[in-house]
């Protein structure tokens, strides 16, 4: 296949054309998602005028962002800022070209899908530093290098949590770490299950929890959310941008969402794959295409479900102040994403059975969770109020004094 | 007094060269109304604050010279906008004192029961709102809506939700509906249950914590200093509340507890209210109790001219000691009425508080103050 | 940790509840029998013509001075139908500026003004919430119908009324003064009247 062939050229556009479609209806059904699941929260309606249970709300809001002004400081290189967005978007976009859905259902299936999949999703980070930078306001900047400040901090425990499910199935290609692989090393052939069985987040709890961590401070959402906070002083890097380019960078951002997710589904969850095969559960023997067509409703129907729970975060915690963000990520996410690659490799190494993880992991995670709660509870300390009484004062008038302390 | 053993997450208060100044400015999310705070930084630190006030101001005292009491109570209900009842309690209170008026029992009890479900209202709005300010947008939606209980209560017992008119020199306007005392105790079940619902989500979650433990810190001698009362002051360790101090109305007749803190930070401010809202529910069902059927306003004329005097009385306000004081020549309008508001003294203090922190905590620390702006410009 | 699963449990709680929103225009929130709207004019059905006399105390008291009014002589009374010497002729209300602190009804000595269940009067233009007698007056009667409103106090007796009440009392004291003779007359028939009561 190297040669060069109109055809060729012709196929992917059509898929990358495909993709694009599928993302940005995707993307859309994701505000609706959210913004009617906060609803639900907060016991309100949520988008309910436009279209049947607000169903073309998306709609419209596209439609306002796209209609509205064009508004560029006059101190900032238009060529710039205009391509921030775009920076930001492109990397977020091709990031889809490696997930797959369904077994064959890929668009450009990649041998180092994990390592093009971190590597590609860095390079949105320049783009909000330029996006900051160009913006020629002062607040623009401070937010802009706060956001990347955080997200390059958040990259390492997901890079070393994907590396320990790497050395789990012995290969960066991301259809094997659902359906397995063989190695050959010397004379012996080891084989490694993949997700049919065990999902693993079953064997590597602790890699999960990281995972989703880090991956919200990734995305930017609350409880990580500082840099494009509303209700604080500086704005962040998408300040300046109005109308369609702004609507880019909403777009990216929900891409990024629906990747985290995807890719949580992917590694931990079992991605496609059923619970037993599903010929068990229909009953008949199923076409090929039929196959691929339930896996991949099976992979957005979990993909929707760790998104919600990432909308669910969103409705109950305030946000964490950009200091207490970077020591979270630095002080408790990264080594703990450490001490689980380092076990996964010894498991591996030693050809251990797999629950030797799981028994490993366990009681790490319940002592980090331990030691987080002593730590907020020694801050978190209620005795610090105390309630007073009323009581007589020898002059005839009243005083306060602690309750249970005698007059 | 913040001896607790918390350490501050401040870094060297006062110390770094200011090189960039922001303007908090009067439209801002955060700024609990039209306010406006210039702040000098040290890159993410604060060095100096200074608050700008003034944009709501409306005339109010030069108002009060014009008009007569009864019209002065509608006033009154637009200080603080968020208690009301409190407000016009502080009036009703001074011109009484003045004329040396009793009031019937029924209508102190009525107006105990109204000031403090006012009480819990305003605090269920300060816990929303100093949750909204970090981010978490469900627990204000929460309290909105237990509010919206009690506004509808107001509605059926004043005729208004919010600027209600209804006390009067002498007494109360009209007497409650039969259905209030039943209306009341259901009313006050689901508010323990809402006030339940925002501490879990809030008081002890790890983020709320690490957010506000530690930050805004200020010691009871210096909230002295400045005047600061209420909540404020009894989180930094002074235990004065005018209800115990100086009672005034029926509250020597109650048995409620105050909260104190120890910490002077912005948790501290906060858990009191929550502790707070919980003891004026206490308080109501002691009044409901103890209200015995009588007249609901003593006798007097329809255009109240107290006597020649001056008079200075303080009630104790959600946000802390709201005074009055009246200078009458015996006309039917005041010589002078001068309202302190307790908003207007704990801000003062905001540029101590403020200094070496970061940006991000200035919101914090200005929610934990709970200051209504119409109270402060007047 | 554990506290933050607290709040996610508080959270998962609220989802199962129910709304609290009422889909406005469609649904209205319920008004309570104290609201207190816009004030609105009376009218009286006994007499067919407004309460208000157009004293002018609640122009006085009002705080914020939105209204403005005038009184003129009244036909009615002229004809002797009604007890208001004076009725009102114009009024105007600005809306836009009343605080609805009600103290207009609080002052009012006749039953005149009323603060009706009126809240929702939105204008296109700035001064266009200014009403006058006769809108003022459809209010107050759909507040009266709304309500079930009964007066306070009944009507003064009309110049008519008074005249039939005057004959009324003549009349009774006529008779009364025609009965009265025959208890004269029959003094002399042995009563308990003493010889001294006979000298007049």
């Amino acid at each position: 296949m190297n040669e060069f062939n109109w055809t060729y050229v012709g196929v992917a556009v059509l898929g990358l054309f495909g993709l694009f479609s599928f993302l940005a209806t995707v993307v859309l059904s994701l505000t609706w998602y959210e913004r009617k699941m906060l609803a639900r929260i907060q016991m309100r309606s949520g988008p309910s005028r436009v279209g049947p249970h607000g169903l073309l709300q998306p709609i419209a809001d596209v439609f306002k962002l796209v209609t509205k002004e064009d508004i560029r400081p006059t101190n900032s290189s238009g060529l710039l800022f205009w391509s921030a967005p775009l920076i930001v978007f492109v990397s977020a976009f091709l990031v889809w070209l490696t997930v797959p859905f369904a077994d064959g259902a890929v668009v450009a299936p990649q041998e180092l899908g994990l390592l093009y999949i971190v590597a590609i999703s860095t390079v949105g980070i320049v783009g909000l530093l330029l996006a900051g930078y160009t913006s020629s306001s002062k607040y623009s900047v401070l937010g802009g290098i706060r956001a990347a400040a955080q997200l390059v901090s958040y990259e390492i425990p997901i890079i070393v949590v994907v590396l320990a499910i790497a050395v789990l199935v012995q290969s960066l290609d991301l259809r094997d770490v659902i359906l397995g692989n063989e190695v050959t090393i010397g004379e012996r052939v080891l084989s490694f299950d993949g997700q049919g069985a065990i999902p693993f987040a079953f064997i590597m709890p602790l890699g999960l929890i990281v995972f989703i961590l880090a991956g919200l401070a990734e995305l930017g959402r609350t409880p990580f959310d500082i840099h494009h906070a509303e209700s604080e002083v500086v704005g962040g890097p998408f300040l300046e941008y109005s109308g369609a380019h702004w609507a880019v960078f909403f777009l990216a951002e929900y891409i990024n969402t629906f990747v985290i997710a995807a890719l949580t589904v992917l590694l931990f969850f079992g991605g496609w794959s059923w619970p037993s095969p599903p010929e068990s559960v229909f009953g008949t023997a199923l076409e090929e295409w039929q196959t691929d067509a339930l896996g991949v409703g099976w992979f957005l129907f979990k993909t929707y479900m760790v998104v919600g729970l990432f909308f669910w975060f969103r409705g109950t915690y305030p946000r964490l102040r950009i200091d207490q963000l970077m020591a979270f990520g630095w002080k408790s996410l990264i080594p703990l994403s450490f001490v689980n690659f380092i076990l996964m490799s010894i498991v591996i190494f030693y050809e251990w059975p797999l629950w030797v993880m799981t028994a490993f992991s366990v009681p790490i995670l319940v002592l980090g969770l331990y030691i987080g709660s002593r730590r907020t509870a020694r801050l978190a300390d209620p005795t610090t109020v105390q309630m007073y009484r009323r009581a007589r004062r020898e002059d005839g008038g009243n005083k306060l004094i602690p309750e249970g302390s005698g007059d | 007094m913040t001896d607790s053993g918390i350490t501050t997450n401040v870094i060297d208060k006062g110390q770094g060269l200011a090189d960039m100044f922001i303007n908090m400015g009067p439209q801002h999310p955060a700024t609990h109304g039209v306010f406006r705070m210039e702040l000098a930084l040290d890159s993410e630190l604060i060095v100096d604050a200074t608050p700008h006030i003034g944009y709501l101001h409306r005339g109010s005292e030069k108002l009060f010279e014009h008009e007569i009491y009864s019209q002065i109570i509608t006033l009154f209900d637009r200080l603080d906008y968020i208690s009301n009842f409190n407000n016009e309690l502080g009036l009703v209170m001074a011109v009484e004192k003045l004329m040396d008026l009793e009031v019937p029992d029924r209508a102190e009890y009525i107006r105990v029961i109204l000031c403090e479900l006012n009480r819990i209202a305003s605090h269920l709005i300060f816990i929303g709102t100093f949750a909204l300010d970090m981010g978490a947008l469900t627990p204000s939606l929460y309290n909105f809506r237990d509010r919206e209980k009690i506004l509808t209560l107001f509605e059926a017992t004043s005729g208004a939700r919010m600027m209600h008119n209804f006390f009067r020199v002498g007494g109360v306007k009209q007497d409650v509906i039969k259905e209030f005392p039943a209306q009341v105790a259901t009313l006050l079940d689901e508010l323990e249950a809402g006030i339940d619902d925002a501490d879990k989500m809030l008081s002890l979650g790890e983020v709320f914590v690490e957010r506000t433990r530690g930050i805004g810190v200020i010691d009871g001698d210096v909230a002295l200093d400045w005047g600061v009362s209420g909540a404020t002051l009894r989180a930094s360790g002074v235990p004065y509340d005018v209800r115990v101090e100086d009672p005034y109305s029926v509250y020597d007749r109650f048995d409620f507890g105050v909260p104190v803190g120890s910490a002077g930070d912005c948790w501290d401010r906060y858990y009191l209210r929550v502790l707070e809202a919980r003891e004026s529910i206490k308080i109501i069902r002691q009044a409901l109790e103890q209200m015995e059927p009588g007249p609901i306003q003593t006798k007097v004329r329809a255009i109240a001219r107290p006597p020649k005097g001056e008079v200075y009385v303080h009630a104790e306000n959600p946000r802390g000691d709201f005074g009055v004081y009246l200078v009458s020549e015996g006309a039917e309008s005041p010589y002078r009425l001068k309202v302190r508001p307790p908003s207007f003294c704990n801000l003062m203090a905001l540029r101590d508080l403020l200094v070496g922190h970061y940006i991000a905590d200035s919101v914090v620390i200005l929610g934990s103050l709970d200051i209504v702006l119409g109270e402060v410009d007047r | 940790m554990l506290n933050s699963m607290k709040a996610l449990r508080v959270t998962l709680g609220t989802m199962m509840r129910k709304k609290v929103t009422a889909e406005y225009p469609k649904e209205h929130l319920p008004i309570q029998d104290r609201y207190m709207g816009f004030p609105a004019l009376l009218w009286d059905d006994v007499r067919d013509e407004p309460f208000c006399t157009g004293c002018m105390v609640c122009v006085r008291y009002c705080p914020t001075q939105c209204m403005s009014a005038e009184m003129t002589d009244n036909t009615q009374f002229a004809e002797g139908d009604s007890h208001r010497k004076k009725i009102i002729k114009t009024f105007e209300i600005n809306l836009s500026r009343c605080i609805l602190c009600g103290i207009c009804v609080d002052v009012c000595n006749f039953d005149a003004i009323e603060m009706s269940h009126e809240h929702e009067r939105s204008e296109r233009e700035r001064d266009a919430n200014r009403v006058d007698l006769p809108e003022l007056l459809k209010m107050g009667t759909k507040f009266q119908k709304d309500t079930g409103w009964k007066q306070s106090k009944p009507n003064l007796p009309s110049p008519k009324e008074r005249a039939v009440i005057a004959e009324a009392k003549a009349a009774k004291e006529a008779a009364e003064a025609a009965a009265n003779p025959e208890p004269e007359a029959s003094a002399e028939s042995p009563s308990d009247s003493p010889p001294e009561a006979t000298a007049t």
